[in-house]
């Protein structure tokens, strides 16, 4: 018994040091790098993708790293793991490994012109791989831009459920006003309204679930304890049945019809902004002042910390984001109504913040990725799938309870730095 | 004009009289020291002159202003700091996060530079930086700037704390039993650190202590308080030769 | 008048729903600082439970097995669901929330949340789709007093309701069990130093919670035959919502809280449109915390569902 525990113990060491191994060959490659390698790639597949699938036999290439087919066609799970091989890993490994030096010089002008542009380069490219991934399969599309939406809904989250400490459960009714008052300003105000007013719609949305969000935080900040999560869930119902009870926007039919604005590079530059002024705050004084007020309240009042108006901003704000990735869905869907943001939506947007990991932009990035990845791919799993997913939350909890990537800084700059490489060797 | 001036202040807990009619005056640079049996009533007078509760009736100047009704972080941007008798560190923040931190009140780029990263935002969060590295310096923790607080030694959690209360640039010190549960040999390198931050920062400080050897060698004067009332005050000497004092405090009170 | 009476029968039925689910939350609350956001599950669970015993009763008096009237049927698919829901319930605080223990609670808020999704799910499974119907154990008969129409049903729920309020508050106040329970919502720290075993008083309060909440299932199925799985989160919030109105942990608060919100929701409904029951009944909640944070009957908590 135990001497096959420890064969056990051995074989999973081995099996990490190969991993280790493997992972340390490409210890010199940039994230540009591995940048340029995922963009030929889906390139590549992009090319020759399709014809590729049928000669493996498969109708179509697999949308999601063939994960759709474990359950559903069992039988082609070897053509996918080679499809995905061949068109994915292989390609990205190689050529990040190919270009590693050139990269690395790459990143170091880049770095050394100016910040800005190193950070715009590696956007475009982030924006060329998605583009031309959703490009070979529609189905990718829309799983694209629901989970860049999800990434801003569980930022926001995290930052009064992490950041702030709070357990706010507001966040549905904060993204159903935004998704609701984006709507009314592009469906019911103007009668031909021309794309650039967008913008102004997401902002409006923003601005509509601020003011909710304001209804909750003057009297939940009055007093300490579990008193926010109460008045935030009450309020969660209340916008539910006020809105279902609002004829002019559908009451509980809905309302549709929205325009299609939300494309790709909207929605994808709306995220990356969301990120970034999310991540700037969380990470300058004013925002740290939230970690402060969570882990003593008294003692950042002490240190000069005003601690009601950090409190108020950082929930307001939180409830902008959650108004704008409202406001987002509603375009993307074409269609809300108000059962969708109710319970069922608060248990999936808790479930990224705390999956992903409190009081992390990594973190929340992470839970949203793999949450919606994870619910696309156990698709085939039909209603399994709400016992896999919970059932991953709880040992999520058990073991890790504040989640994947918790308490760290997203540096973007250290993200963007060449890769030393050892002594000029290789 | 003194720098914070407490007149009759009394304070009630419900029908309990927790302070009476305390006096106080303390000028600019000087090393004050408040000592009493537990439960005497000191830190209550701490956070009642800090803002955290509001005294019954009296009268509390800082720099000739009352600063009664004021919030506790609006006293605190005034000019006076302070430590906790349990130390109140923020459990997720690493040492110069601390300190950076207590440069809240000092922060102009407002929100605008929090969410946009402004030139401006940048340059003030530098500033603050320096200066924690200053301090940091100071107190002899740079070695630790990164590591979240929790992990440290209880010597070196105290001198986090006196480095973020030095970070507010206080012109009055709190400081609520900052020894308690040291060993001599720390309680020895505090005594240092005191003597060099008071000479090279220059502030009023105001100390709470159960040790008695702390206060004899730094205070220029001691209140002796007992029971919410001031029994005694002088200079050093006089309060040890005081027979009030110890009957009330040394005699019958078992003191460490 | 009349329409007052009526309603003040109604909203009686109501409140005893919502009082007996609210209790399981509140005794949780109160116990081990938690909410337990997978109770209203659970009274779905109860809802099942108690359905293939009153079946499988009914199916065996039919066949000839055992003989037994109808009312006997009820007390004994409400006594045999209560202990078996019971059990659910202390799974769930033995796989979602022990486990939890040390960690933050809003962790395990999370964990209560999933294992609702999961039940749900569960039943789903293993009984589809369909709706089932819970037999008719009690024929209905009206009984006609000045104007007022009061089924028997009625009169059954109410009485039931406010039998196992009373036993309830007698086990925890006399009980050696009672006073454990007790002394752990007073100080939980404490209680580990003074012998008092904790994981056997939260198993026993989760599974008091959950027999209550099974009973709670049963009296509304006789009232309200048809059943689904989700049966069970918009009755269970509302509970959730009529505990903290009453108070955090406070066991007569909850009851109390349970009977307002059955108030609020049918008086609501007899003057504004039934849309607007929730609406209303949602902000005069606010309304009242508002005004009285700690609930009618509770007392200040500084705890916070914290990191």
């Amino acid at each position: 018994m135990t001497a096959q525990t420890i064969q056990k113990s051995k074989n999973g060491g081995r099996l990490r040091l190969w991993w280790q191994s493997v992972w340390s060959r490409f210890d010199d490659v940039p994230l540009l790098g591995w940048l340029i390698g995922a963009l030929v790639a889906v390139g590549l597949e992009y090319a020759v993708g399709r014809p590729f699938a049928q000669l493996l036999g498969m109708r179509k290439s697999p949308a999601l790293f063939g994960f759709l087919f474990i359950l559903k066609e069992p039988w082609l799970i070897p053509s996918a793991i080679v499809y995905v091989a061949v068109m994915t890993i292989l390609p990205i490994a190689a050529l990040a490994k190919a270009t590693a030096s050139f990269a690395n010089k790459t990143a170091t002008a880049l770095l050394r012109a100016s910040t800005l542009l190193s950070v715009a380069v590696h956007l475009i490219l982030l924006y060329a791989i998605l583009y031309i991934w959703c490009d070979i399969l529609p189905y990718r599309l829309i799983v694209v831009k629901l989970t860049l939406i999800a990434i801003v809904i569980t930022l926001s989250l995290n930052v009064v459920n992490g950041y702030m400490g709070e357990f706010s459960c507001s966040h549905p009714g904060f993204i159903s006003l935004g998704a609701y008052g984006a709507s009314v300003v592009t469906i019911l105000v103007f009668d031909d309204p021309s794309p650039w007013l967008f913008p102004l719609a997401l902002i409006v949305g923003g601005i509509v679930a601020a003011l909710g969000a304001l209804l909750v935080a003057i009297p939940s900040f009055r007093t300490r304890g579990d008193y926010l999560a109460i008045i935030s869930l009450a309020f969660t119902f209340i916008i539910k049945s006020f809105i279902e009870n609002l004829e002019f926007v559908g009451g509980p039919r809905g309302l549709g019809g929205q325009p299609n604005w939300a494309s790709l590079p909207v929605v994808f530059i709306v995220t990356i902004i969301a990120i970034w002024i999310i991540n700037n705050f969380v990470r300058s004084i004013l925002g740290k002042a939230l970690n402060a007020v969570r882990d003593n309240e008294a003692a950042a009042d002490a240190m000069t910390v005003n601690t009601q108006r950090t409190k108020m901003t950082a929930f307001l704000f939180s409830a902008f984001w959650a108004g704008v990735a409202g406001g987002l869905l509603a375009h993307v869907l074409a269609f809300i109504n108000p059962a969708s943001f109710g319970l069922q939506k608060l248990a999936e947007v808790l479930a990224m913040v705390y999956f992903g990991g409190l009081n992390s932009v990594v973190g929340s990035i992470v839970g949203a990725v793999s949450l919606n990845l994870l619910g696309e791919m156990l698709r085939p799993l039909e209603i399994w799938k709400w016992i896999v997913i919970p059932l991953m939350l709880i040992l999520m909890m058990i073991y890790r309870p504040t989640g994947l990537v918790a308490f760290k800084e997203f540096d973007i700059v250290a993200l963007l730095q060449p890769k030393q490489t050892t002594k000029g060797e290789q | 004009m003194p720098l914070l001036e407490v007149k009759h202040m009394t304070h009630f807990f419900g029908g309990l009289r927790a302070v009476h009619d305390f006096n106080l005056s303390i000028e600019k640079g000087e090393i004050r020291g408040l000592i009493g049996p537990n439960g005497a009533g000191k830190t209550t007078i701490f956070n009642l002159i800090t803002g955290v509760y509001q005294p019954t009736e009296g009268e509390i100047l800082f720099n000739g202003q009352s600063i009664i009704g004021l919030q506790t972080h609006e006293i605190a941007s005034l000019g006076l700091s302070r430590t906790f008798q349990n130390l109140r560190l923020w459990r997720h923040m690493s040492v110069v996060e601390h300190i950076k931190m207590a440069r809240y009140s000092k922060i102009t780029y407002g929100l605008v530079g929090a969410f946009f990263d402004t030139p401006q935002r940048r340059r003030e969060e530098k500033e603050a930086e320096e200066m924690a590295y200053h301090l940091m310096d100071e107190l002899a923790i740079t070695h630790l700037a990164g590591q979240i607080v929790t992990n440290l030694p209880y010597g070196a959690q105290r001198r986090v704390e006196m480095a973020r209360a030095l970070a507010t640039e206080p012109d009055l010190l709190f400081l609520d039993e900052p020894t308690a549960g040291m060993n001599p040999e720390e309680l020895a390198q505090m005594m240092d650190i005191f003597r060099q931050v008071h000479k090279e920062f220059g502030m009023a400080i105001f100390l709470i202590e159960h040790r008695l050897r702390v206060v004899m060698e730094l205070c220029d004067r001691i209140q002796t308080l007992v029971f919410g009332e001031v029994i005694a005050e002088g200079t050093p000497e006089e309060i040890q030769n005081n027979p009030k004092v110890v009957e009330a405090y040394l005699g019958k009170e078992d003191i460490h | 008048m009349t329409y007052f009476l009526q309603n003040f029968v109604n909203a009686l039925q109501w409140g005893s729903f919502y009082a007996l689910i609210a209790l399981g939350y509140s005794m949780v609350y109160g116990v081990l600082l938690l909410f337990n956001f997978a109770h209203g599950d659970i009274f779905m669970v109860g809802s099942y439970i108690g359905f293939f015993v009153a079946t499988g009763l009914v199916g065996l008096s039919a066949v000839g097995v055992i003989t037994l009237p109808y009312w006997l049927i009820l007390v004994l698919t409400i006594l045999i669901s209560m202990i078996l829901t019971a059990f659910v319930g202390m799974l769930v605080e033995r796989v979602g929330y022990r486990p939890l223990r040390d960690a933050p609670r809003a962790s395990a808020a999370i964990t209560g949340l999933m294992i609702g999704v999961i039940l749900e799910t569960l039943n789903l499974i293993m009984l589809g789709a369909e709706r089932y119907k819970f037999p008719e154990l009690l024929q209905t008969e009206i009984y006609e007093l000045g104007g007022v129409s009061v089924t028997n049903k009625k009169i059954m729920i109410v009485f039931v309701s406010l039998l196992l309020m009373y036993l309830l508050n007698l086990f925890v106040m006399k009980t050696k069990w009672g006073m454990a329970m007790r002394a752990m919502a007073y100080d939980f720290a404490v209680v580990p130093l003074m012998g008092i075993p904790l994981n056997t008083i939260a198993a026993l309060t989760f599974g008091l919670g959950s027999a209550l909440a099974a009973a709670a299932s049963i009296l509304f199925g006789t009232a309200y035959p048809v059943m689904d799985p989700y049966m069970g989160v918009t009755i269970g919030w509302k509970a959730f919502v009529a505990a903290i109105l009453g108070g955090r942990g406070s066991i007569v608060g909850a009851a109390v809280a349970g009977f307002i919100l059955g108030f609020i929701e049918i008086f609501s409904a007899s003057v504004f449109p039934s849309t607007y029951r929730d609406l209303i009944a949602y902000s005069i909640i606010l309304f009242i915390l508002v005004f009285r944070p700690h609930g009618l009957f509770g007392q200040e908590h500084t705890s916070k569902l914290r990191l």
